[in-house]
């Protein structure tokens, strides 16, 4: 909690002394860190932010609006299609897009189409239809393409990977908010990155975006790294703990 | 991934109960159960064989110390084993990464659970009628065909009693190896009736023999899949383990209590239960024909 507050009143001292002209937005983490231990089940994580420089009765009224989003590392993700053959369901057509965030938390004042015009967005990347996914594989058709990003973002969604909270930001005070976004159970370890993005009238003005490290702690942390980096040895070890096992299991039921 | 620690540990358990009731190595049982409870069917193949390294030493282990394995035979079993077992593992990524593996399993599993749980129920129900008119006689063993006396590179296998070519024993391995790799099987149920009816080994070296060769087997698979796949989870692996050796020893008690025939009945039916389950899902309309790959996170 002495963070939280800590937190906030770093955000005050800007917006009291009043230094710039220029409306601009500025966010901090309620932490830096996510560790995942074999019990995690999820967690949330609070931006805190404020806006600076606003025009007092712009921001008085709520005038201005806000666009926070948590994207994981990106990557390669393949889209397979099922198609009926011979009887039986098997992947046929496939499509790969590049720069896939692994993981997109988006909180937002309003449905941002009505934030922005769409050009601004995509040009942002803001929402999960802006999300500059870019079809790498086959030559599909446009509609094909667009039929396999979709069912990509539907299937991170019910993966709960991705997620979209409109009216999830909370205004503590004309300039100060909060939004609280949720880390899912199967959040991807890596750099993410949180961005804000203010905008006035339909127009995006500043963004600003700070980093989330997610990673494993503990015995996860070292048998995720064994496994990954050192596949050998951990197939050694798993082998001799089996050995190990059955070993005891043949000493403690020794019949006869 | 979040799984429950109980309902594994139960799994384990149960199979391990089937395992020792009807003395098989349950993997093949195993895998289809952790596919069916979502766990990625490339990580239940990898993990369920370093669960068989468990099983297979606790049981070699036993057969060491009784005699009732043939070494040598074992290791030409062996030879052929862990090449079948390289070759799996490598066709395992290629299917993986063409986005087929989860097919390709599933339907070996089809295929060889549907012929065995088959062939299980037929043999043992013909039993159980002849048991009920005793005039019947047993069918004979079949005298040893001739095209495998034919064949050269002769070997004496004193434990065994035999002079065998080791060609046979060594695709026999292979085969074997490769199916440990894929289908995350200890291959114990293709290769205990192979060594029987096809090499002519006296059947008390013959399950001993077998572990042997699984036991080495698996362990290359283990490691293999590890080094190139990244699929072993050593956790999941020990909760399958502990409930599986638990479940084993009670397993055994109760198959004593019921007689072969009547054993070799159930287990058929079981086997093509789960056949049924894996060949239904390949059939039926899924619910969603959309599936991400590679990278994708699970």
């Amino acid at each position: 909690m002495l963070r939280v507050i800590v937190t906030l009143f770093l955000f005050l001292l800007p917006t009291l002394s009043g230094a710039q002209t220029k409306p601009s937005v500025q966010i901090g983490l309620s932490n830096e860190t996510v560790g995942i231990t074999s019990s995690f089940d999820g967690t949330e994580v609070v931006v805190f932010g404020s806006i600076e420089n606003g025009n007092q009765e712009r921001l008085a009224n709520g005038k201005y609006d806000l666009v926070i989003s948590l994207e994981g590392p990106t990557d390669f993700t393949t889209v397979r299609r099922k198609e009926h053959k011979f009887g039986i369901w098997v992947n046929g057509l496939s499509e790969q897009f590049s720069d896939v965030p692994s993981s997109y938390t988006m909180a937002a004042t309003r449905p941002v189409d009505q934030i922005s015009d769409a050009e601004n967005l995509k040009i942002l990347e803001v929402g999960l239809d802006n999300l500059n996914l870019v079809p790498i594989g086959q030559n599909l058709s446009d509609e094909q393409t667009k039929e396999f990003r979709n069912s990509l973002v539907r299937l991170k969604i019910s993966k709960g990977l991705y997620l979209v909270d409109i009216g999830g930001i909370e205004f503590l005070t004309p300039t100060l908010f909060k939004a609280t976004l949720s880390v899912p159970a199967n959040v991807p370890i890596g750099r993410h990155l949180a961005h804000a993005y203010l905008f006035d009238g339909g127009k995006f003005i500043a963004s600003q975006f700070t980093t989330l490290q997610v990673r494993k702690k503990g015995f996860e942390q070292q048998a995720y790294e064994l496994a990954h980096n050192h596949g050998l040895i951990y197939g050694i070890l798993a082998v001799l703990i089996a050995m190990f096992t059955g070993w005891l299991a043949s000493v403690i039921f020794k019949k006869d | 991934m979040s799984v429950n620690v109980l309902v594994l540990f139960s799994m384990g358990a149960g199979v391990g109960f089937l395992s020792g009731m009807f003395g098989v190595g349950g993997g093949f049982l195993m895998t289809p159960l952790l596919i069916f409870y979502n766990i990625p069917p490339a990580v239940a193949v990898a993990t369920e064989a370093n669960q068989i390294v468990a099983s297979s030493f606790s049981g070699a282990l036993v057969h060491l110390r009784k005699g009732t394995l043939d070494i040598k035979l074992g290791i030409v079993l062996l030879i052929g084993g862990i090449t079948g077992s390289g070759v799996g593992v490598v066709l395992f990524s290629s299917l993986r990464e063409a986005g087929q593996l989860d097919l390709i399993i599933s339907i070996l599993y089809v295929v060889f659970l549907g012929t065995i749980g088959s062939l299980m129920l037929v043999e043992s129900l013909n039993a159980l009628r002849k048991s009920r008119n005793p005039d019947a006689t047993p069918a004979a063993l079949p005298t040893q065909q001739t095209w495998i006396a034919k064949l050269p590179f002769k070997v004496r296998f004193h434990r065994s009693q035999l002079y065998l070519s080791v060609i046979p024993v060594l695709v026999l391995g292979f085969l074997v190896g490769v199916l440990a790799s894929i289908m995350g099987v200890g291959g114990g149920f293709i290769m205990v009736p192979a060594m029987i009816y096809i090499l002519r080994v006296p059947t008390n070296v013959v399950i001993g023999t077998s572990l042997f060769q699984i036991m080495f087997v698996t362990m290359f698979t283990t490691i293999a899949q590890s080094a190139t796949n990244q699929t072993v989870d050593i956790v999941l692996a020990l909760i399958l383990m502990v409930g599986g050796v638990i479940g084993a020893q009670f397993g055994a008690r109760a198959g004593q209590k019921l007689r072969g025939e009547q054993l070799r009945a159930l287990l058929g039916l079981i086997v093509l239960a789960v056949c049924i389950r894996l060949g239904w899902d390949l059939v039926t309309v899924p619910t969603e024909l959309f599936s991400l790959g590679e990278g994708g996170g699970h």
